[in-house]
């Protein structure tokens, strides 16, 4: 049989990519030619932590709830849900008995859907839908038509979770997930619903000298090297590739009014920006 | 202040899981099991390999067929020549690094039901990719082996690469993180070279095979081109179970065997 070299293809760049290899830095720098197409450039992604806001129940989350539908309107929204507590409890479980980060991953999946559909039927009145990933190519209309739909945020990486590079969690968790939904969709903005105002210099639960910081880049973060940061890691490392979401917002979902002015697009919270 | 959140028990209680120390700690804890200790992963090329059709394939598949009669295989394969081309389409379009992910995945999968068809009369068979990981060890004590898409589910969520717009975790990638977290034997990649070469054996007829060499050796050497997805180099400097695979010229059918064996046949990349 004939090897492809001669097929007649639409571009150089495509006969490069057929004739050349996939780790040649020069063909992979021609691979970023043109601009990149933004999916769904109106709607919102926001990520309601787990721990954060879902796991104080209704105290927490029905004001919450009430400020999405009040932003309906106005706004497109896509709500991805955290694990919290119970994945702390089945990563412990489950590290005692020597399960893999792959497996870690599939349980800390089952956690953060438990919490999407439990938001899921505070919004079902509303016509919100929840989807899992099979179904992300009914968005679109379920964007049109109802103005937000629930995921989980777990990405769906199950077995295929990388290790991290310390300990065993695995790396890619809800913050990813939704980070890279917003990324990928070219979304409006990506907004971290927490239970704090933002990024501060210490985990303010623990210290009280924490100071808050109000707009940062992610190089000077990482610069910082905190021991513990208000998103995953992972997420600040994704932001340096990013084609299209070049920043995210974190919020403190406790305080009326948070939400709505952050996808108003004021300046509430931390912003974190990849430039 | 109360803690106004509602815990259960456990040590990672009212953690943050991106602390330092409290990641640090988790290391400590049992260490991973294995799944599938006898199980080994094979990657068969998509476009060294497979789209080369019968004069590569068929020799292969009778070396598959004897070496089934004594080793559990894990099959993974490439897409070959038509994700490189749909990459294409899908560049000039402007589509973002998820949805060529995405699209791709289909390549890999036409390839995996290819050599499932080949290998059907050995009970060897394409499984579709949503039932592949759970029924995994299910399958594998049912049959001789069983073959999936090597891509790893990333789609969408694919991470944008450091540099262009191509996946970074493709075929190799995802066949490499089957066996990681499963705990297998080994992992050997099949491809149309001999292994890993001091530069691109295709362009320089004087290149050099390189037989054995860590991540970071292989990284200080900033050879230009690797005949496997060059994420698989971070994939393996942070394994747990896994800590080398290794590169054999599948035009040579009788190392697939020899390389099974635990022979040192082709390159073996490893993570020290």
């Amino acid at each position: 049989m004939k090897h492809a070299m001669d097929t007649e293809l639409l571009t150089a760049l495509g006969s490069a990519l057929v004739q050349g290899s996939l780790t040649d830095p020069e063909l992979l720098r021609q691979t970023d030619g043109g601009p990149v197409e933004r999916i769904l450039p109106e709607v919102n992604v926001v990520k309601i932590g787990g721990q954060s806001i879902i796991d104080r129940g209704r105290k927490a989350v029905f004001p919450l709830i009430d400020e999405v539908v009040r932003n309906l309107p106005r706004h497109q929204m896509l709500l991805g849900t955290g694990a919290g507590t119970r994945a702390r409890h089945a990563y412990s479980v489950g590290l005692d008995l020597g399960m893999p980060t792959g497996v870690l991953s599939v349980l800390g999946t089952f956690v953060s859907m438990q919490n999407a559909r439990m938001l899921h039927y505070l919004l079902a009145r509303h016509g919100v839908p929840f989807i899992e990933p099979a179904q992300f190519a009914q968005l679109p209309l379920y964007l049109a038509e109802r103005r937000a739909a629930i995921f989980f945020a777990m990405p769906p990486y199950t077995f295929w979770q990388q290790n991290p590079a310390v300990g065993r969690i695995p790396p890619h968790r809800t913050d990813t997930g939704a980070y890279l939904v917003s990324e990928v969709f070219g979304a409006r903005s990506m907004i971290f619903v927490k239970d704090e105002d933002g990024l501060y210099t210490a985990d303010p639960k623990k210290d009280r000298d924490a100071k808050w910081i109000p707009k940062i880049t992610v190089a000077e973060l990482l610069a910082m090297d905190l021991q513990d940061v208000v998103v995953e890691r992972a997420v600040l490392e994704l932001m340096r590739n990013a084609r299209l979401q070049r920043s995210i917002r974190v919020i403190n979902g406790l305080v009326p009014g948070n939400l709505t002015r952050a996808l108003e697009g004021e300046d509430v919270g931390t912003l974190i920006s990849a430039d | 202040m109360p803690d106004e959140r509602h815990h259960v028990s456990s040590f990672l209680m009212r953690e943050s899981l991106v602390d330092k120390d409290v990641m640090a700690s988790t290391d400590s804890r049992t260490p991973p099991v294995r799944m599938l200790p006898d199980a080994h992963v094979v990657k068969l090329g998509g476009r060294s390999i497979m789209d080369r059709g019968r004069s590569a394939v068929l020799p292969l598949v009778d070396a598959l067929g004897d070496v089934l009669t004594r080793h559990k295989l894990i099959l993974g394969t490439g897409g070959g020549v038509r994700s490189r081309h749909v990459f294409s389409i899908g560049l000039d379009l402007g589509l973002p690094t998820g949805v060529l992910a995405q699209v791709a995945i289909a390549d890999a999968l036409g390839n995996a039901h290819i050599l499932g068809t080949l290998l059907a009369p050995l009970g060897v068979v394409a499984i579709p990719p949503e039932l592949f990981g759970h029924l995994l060890p299910l399958f594998l004590r049912g049959a001789p082996g069983v073959i999936f898409n090597g891509d790893p589910p990333y789609s969408l969520w694919e991470h944008p690469p450091g540099i262009g717009r191509i996946p970074p975790h493709r075929t190799d990638a995802g066949s490499y993180l089957v066996a990681e977290c499963f705990g297998c034997k080994s992992v050997i990649l099949v491809k149309d070279v001999d292994g890993v070469y001091d530069a691109d054996p295709k362009e320089n007829p004087g290149a050099s095979l390189i037989r054995d060499v860590g991540v970071a050796e292989l990284r200080n050497r900033r050879v230009r081109t690797l005949p496997f997805d060059e994420v698989l180099l971070d994939l393996l400097e942070r394994s747990r179970l896994v800590r080398s695979v290794q590169v054999i010229n599948g035009l040579k059918p009788e190392l697939l065997g020899a390389a099974l064996a635990g022979e040192h046949v082709g390159t073996i990349v490893h993570a020290d």
